[in-house]
């Protein structure tokens, strides 16, 4: 599972979650894409996921991109804790997602297989998503 | 691309945000045309007939000004990333036989050897071009290609009258062997343990100073 090998600071601030993603809009590597629709916050556990749900249904072809890292930790007080003496102890580590996002990529297969393979993969993850494709004006 | 689309264009004479936001209110796209040693002009186009034309890469659109026509390659589209609307275009000033450096996408065409997977490391090529016929696309055939295979930009047959501008040695399409079934179970079986064993609240691996 992807998680930092080291940080500055252990507890952050909540990421922003306002507006939209200012790079990464666009299929850098594969042929095919997962775009996210709206703004989420994606755990490594979901990202790990979403690649093994593409990596299971490709099987042994094709070769899959993972354009996110998550790289802000989300802490959380104890459950039946009263509120204050400091920041509860990091909980999750997770990618600020936002809406415009290519977050998978994928190469090698057909567009019916990597259609299948990314809509399983979307069900892995927290937000609203769509499919998209190298198209022949957008290089 | 060698297809030329006249449009209509007007000049613009407001500016930022505002005026601009205004223009696409109106169904309508900004746009820049310079080169040639020109001043740059700041012109509108009409939204539909942009869309339609720039479907394709390295368009070549001939805009009408107050009756002048001239010919303009789209240099850079700005998109939304998430609605289907363009916001900007770039547009350069070209003349006919005048040769321009512009990136062709590249397709893949046929089936390279059994258990091997075709990569496309490098999705466009720059090529030196006539203005008026850049090729749409260069297609590049993969049929047979054995495991271990690569094709350089130098070994692409390119469409007459198109000079290779970027690197010779630019790898373009590289072909390996296809994981085999044990390795691929052998990786799911071990993210998937790897996955259930890991802490639900990893810690951050502190280092330096925490206030």
């Amino acid at each position: 599972m992807l998680i930092p090998r080291r940080v500055k600071h252990r507890k952050q601030h909540h990421p922003g979650r306002s507006g939209a993603a200012k790079g990464g809009t666009k299929i850098a590597f594969g042929d095919y894409g997962i775009q996210a629709l709206e703004p989420a916050y994606v755990t490594n556990r979901q990202i790990e996921s979403a690649r093994i749900a593409m990596t299971r249904f490709i099987k042994r072809g094709g070769k899959v991109w993972i354009n996110i890292y998550p790289d802000r930790p989300l802490t959380k007080k104890p459950a039946e804790t009263r509120m204050g003496s400091g920041k509860g102890s990091p909980e999750w580590w997770i990618a600020n997602v936002k809406p415009g996002r290519v977050m998978f990529e994928l190469s090698g297969v057909s567009e019916d297989v990597a259609r299948e393979a990314m809509r399983l993969a979307m069900h892995k993850l927290p937000m609203k998503c769509r499919f998209i494709r190298r198209e022949g004006g957008d290089i | 691309m060698s297809d030329s689309n006249t449009m209509k264009a007007e000049q613009r004479t407001q500016f930022g945000k505002g005026a601009a936001r205004k223009i696409r209110r109106a169904g309508k796209v900004p746009a820049v045309m310079y080169g040639h040693g020109t001043d740059p002009v700041h012109i509108t186009i009409p939204g539909h007939e942009a869309m339609l034309a720039l479907k394709h890469a390295n368009a070549v659109l001939t805009i009408v000004i107050d009756g002048t026509e001239q010919l303009a390659l789209a240099k850079d589209v700005q998109r939304n990333p998430i609605k289907p609307v363009i916001e900007h275009v770039d547009l350069v000033i070209v003349r006919k036989g005048e040769k321009v450096v512009v990136d062709v996408p590249i397709h893949i065409d046929g089936e390279s050897a059994t258990e091997t997977v075709v990569a496309l490391e490098s999705p466009t090529l720059q090529v030196h071009a006539e203005a008026t016929n850049i090729p749409e696309s260069i297609v590049v055939s993969v049929a047979g290609l054995p495991a271990g295979s690569q094709l350089l930009a130098g070994a692409l047959e390119l469409p007459a009258g198109v000079e290779l501008a970027s690197d010779a040695d630019l790898l373009v399409v590289n072909v390996t062997q296809m994981i085999s079934q044990e390795a691929l179970d052998a990786e799911l079986a071990g993210e998937e343990g790897e996955a259930a064993e890991a802490p639900a609240a990893p810690t951050p691996a502190a280092s330096d100073s925490e206030s």
